[in-house]
């Protein structure tokens, strides 16, 4: 049985304003104390040694002498840089709305109470439970040159595409992995979103349709703007993850064919682990973090002033 | 070049004589098992390359911990694995491995980083080195274009990859496409010996789907060739040592200044390009792993591949053409040309960060002696390192003849990639634009300017001295 321990006496007490004061002031420090800690261990400490590196000479990953901005210098003079970012840029820019779009009419369908639903949601997860290099091969084995399954049976048996494949073709390749990239990521906005719509309040719907709101009013009017701030975080984290595309890509392609399909991510993977410029490396790190950092505080501004979110 | 690798070569094997007899005067007879006692108990790690050959050698290994007494941590990983996985080892100074089996495209980084221990102090040494090891019976010029640098030694040859020219026997051999090969460009069908015949053979079984093959009628189009074209990866590799190296020229001068805009590279470039529109259209995705599959799913007349990988297809329940494919060297221009081959000599290299370098040592000179290769071989399947070791796996109805025949021959051209500390960054540049010119994006004459021009920016030289 529970006991309940009785009020202290008024002698234990504390004086009015002293260790409440305490430790209301220090309390809520503490509690998120270790959090920041492993975050500064895990995140701010292997970050600030990648931006030290990245002022310095890195030859074979040893650090050697203060090169000043001469890796950032490299970097930005290397075509190869702004192919990437381009890459990344256009990846994100078609792949991102089309996965938003059809998150919000999935998410809009799965709320009309249509039949089936609760065998649909479970099979919405699957793509997104897939690790992203399981969905590579799952694509390669569908789209890849003469073997895969889809090429081999439909796109060259119909000549559809003939003399070249998806993923050898410099034209098709990029396109290819932002229709697999809206595969894997489509079910999970659609998930979200719908997870949103279920969590409104029902009252204001319901008064809207006693004043006689049509579906579309209702929609603009009411369901766009109250989920308003979960479109917001999912589309930012949506773009931040979409730009560092890189298990997919390494699958399918390996940035080609030449660099039509060379990430930032992917480049950064070859600065480091086959041509060991590791300075180079770095500096394209902290290039691409200032560039996020820059988008991610507009982006914060625009929410918080425009749309009232935050 | 040949003949200064003739004589590192010979001032080894003169060496390794001398100590050969001062061991006899001082021992009567040399063992492992005297070697390591020593170092019994102590453990290494080898991080190696996974192939039907590394599992092979996988099961002997435990026979040199049985004689030994020192513990091997024996690594497999895929070819990129290793070599990412090897290289940030040593690179690092982490450590973990005391050997790492690196293929020569990474020997000039290492070598030029400093992380790998010369060998000639543990050869010199009478307690350590075998007197019958017989370093002159390992193949060259594959040998010493691999392990040898400014007068000291790094490594044996422990594997040997190589590519050889593979095409279907069924096909070649069927009585109708004979005839008809024989009308159409005035000469029998057989293996292609030169780059015409590769040509034509090519072109001559590129057939649409609906069309007879062999009195088959298809049901999906059917490729003359394939090859790799994967912009990573080796696609270089039979590009420039095939049909660059044959046509006369090469990628460096011997000053190692690049040599991309000559007519050799545009002659080699436009002979290797040409073939793709023969080949299948996903060609520009296959790995040196993705050639093999699609020889062995049977949807091409012929291809340039690592024999290594052809041992994986051309066995029993491996692929329904088992045992109706014909081998031969990668072919050459004409007749009497200086002969090049592809291929990837590759050692097991001590890393300096080893604590254990005796132990490892011991385990190298190990893995390349007769007897070993002698066991490893015992199955009939290989690729050898030491000439000694052909009669080993060329026995009588062996049905593998034909490849090692072709091995043989393709092995006696093959050199190690040149140690060139920026070879990943040339190999980048050297893929992509090979691979435009397969693709058709670039001709053969702005594909080599293109190349000269880019390389040039990453070094020149580019060759370590």
């Amino acid at each position: 049985m529970t006991e309940i321990s009785a009020a202290p006496a008024a002698a234990d007490r504390p004086a009015a304003g002293e260790s409440y004061h305490r430790e209301s002031r220090w309390y809520p420090y503490a509690l998120i104390a270790p959090t920041m800690l492993t975050l500064t261990v895990v995140a701010l400490v292997p970050f600030l040694y990648m931006g030290w590196i990245s002022l310095h000479e890195a030859r074979y990953g040893q650090i050697g002498a203060f090169a000043g901005f001469a890796n950032f210098e490299k970097l930005l003079t290397d075509p190869r840089f702004w192919n990437s970012m381009k890459v990344a840029g256009l990846f994100v820019a078609i792949a991102v709305p089309i996965e938003f779009m059809l998150g919000l009419i999935g998410a809009l369908v799965l709320s009309q109470r249509i039949k089936f639903r609760s065998v649909l949601i479970p099979f919405l997860f699957i793509p997104s439970m897939m690790a992203p290099i399981i969905v590579g091969l799952v694509w390669k084995t569908m789209l890849a040159g003469s073997w895969g399954f889809f090429s081999y049976n439909i796109l060259e048996r119909f000549g559809i595409l003939s003399g070249s494949s998806v993923f050898a073709s410099p034209d098709l390749a990029l396109y290819g992995l932002i229709f697999v990239d809206i595969w894997e990521w489509t079910p999970f906005m659609v998930l979200t979103f719908f997870a949103g719509m279920q969590a409104l309040p029902a009252n204001p719907f319901w008064a809207a349709q006693v004043d006689g709101a049509n579906p579309v009013q209702i929609f603009f009017r009411l369901t766009l703007p109250m989920l308003a701030p979960l479109l917001v975080v999912i589309g930012l984290i949506r773009t931040i993850d979409a730009f560092k595309v890189y298990d997919t890509i390494y699958i399918l392609t390996n940035g080609g064919p030449g660099i039509t399909t060379e990430s930032p991510s992917v480049l950064g993977y070859k600065y480091t682990f086959d041509f060991w410029e590791i300075g180079t490396a770095s500096a394209l790190a902290v290039v691409i973090w200032l560039v996020f950092f820059v988008f991610c505080n507009v982006f914060y501004q625009i929410a918080k002033r425009r749309l009232n979110v935050f | 070049m040949a003949a200064m690798l003739l004589r590192r070569k010979t001032l080894s094997a003169a060496g390794l004589s001398a100590l050969a007899l001062a061991a006899a005067t001082q021992a009567s007879a040399w063992s492992y098992e005297e070697a390591a006692a020593p170092y019994a108990g102590t453990q290494i790690s080898i991080l190696d390359e996974v192939t039907p050959l590394q599992e092979q050698f996988a099961e002997i290994v435990p026979e040199f911990e049985k004689l030994t007494g020192i513990k091997v941590n024996y690594q497999l990983l895929n070819h990129f694995e290793v070599i990412n996985r090897g290289q940030a080892d040593m690179l690092s100074g982490r450590g973990e491995y005391d050997a790492v089996m690196a293929h020569s495209l990474q020997v000039g980084l290492l070598m030029d980083a400093g992380v790998l221990m010369p060998i000639d102090g543990f050869l010199a040494d009478a307690a350590l080195t075998d007197p019958d090891f017989a370093q002159d019976d390992l193949i060259d010029p594959a040998f010493s274009s691999l392990a040898f640098l400014d007068g000291k030694q790094y490594s044996f040859l422990n594997w040997n990859y190589n590519m050889v020219y593979w095409a279907r026997n069924d096909l070649l051999s069927d009585p109708g496409e004979m005839e008809a090969f024989e009308a159409e460009y005035g000469y029998p069908l057989a293996p292609a010996e030169t780059f015409d015949q590769l040509h034509d053979i090519a072109e001559f079984f590129t057939r649409k789907s609906g069309e007879t093959l062999a009195g088959e009628t298809l049901d999906s189009d059917f490729y003359g060739i394939v090859m790799e074209g994967m912009n990573g990866g080796g696609t270089y590799v039979p590009v420039w040592q095939v049909f660059i190296k044959n046509a006369g020229g090469d990628i460096f001068d011997a000053d190692g200044h690049p040599t991309f805009d000559s007519p050799a590279v545009i002659k080699g470039l436009e002979t290797w390009g040409d073939l793709w529109q023969f080949s299948p259209p996903g060609q520009a995705e296959y790995s040196l792993i993705d050639v093999p599959t699609v020889m062995g799913n049977g949807i091409a007349a012929q291809s340039i591949a690592y024999s290594d990988f052809v041992l994986g297809i051309d066995r029993e329940g491996a692929s329904a053409l088992h045992g109706e494919f014909v081998y031969g060297p990668t072919p050459v221009y004409a007749d009497g040309d200086e002969y090049h081959a592809a291929g990837e000599p590759s050692g097991y290299f001590i890393s300096t960060h080893s604590k254990n370098p005796e132990a490892t040592y011991l385990f190298l000179q190990w893995a390349a002696e007769k007897k070993t290769q002698a066991e490893l071989l015992s199955s009939g399947v290989g690729v050898p390192v030491r000439d000694s070791s052909w009669a080993e796996l060329m026995t009588e109805g062996n049905q593998l003849n034909g490849l090692y025949d072709a091995m043989k021959a393709s092995l006696a051209g093959v050199e190690a990639t040149p140690k060139a500390p920026r070879w990943f960054q040339i190999s980048d540049v050297m893929n992509r634009i090979f691979q435009q010119v397969g693709l058709g994006q670039a001709t053969a004459e702005e594909a080599a300017a293109a190349l000269q021009s880019e390389v040039t920016a990453i070094c020149d030289p580019c060759i370590l001295k």
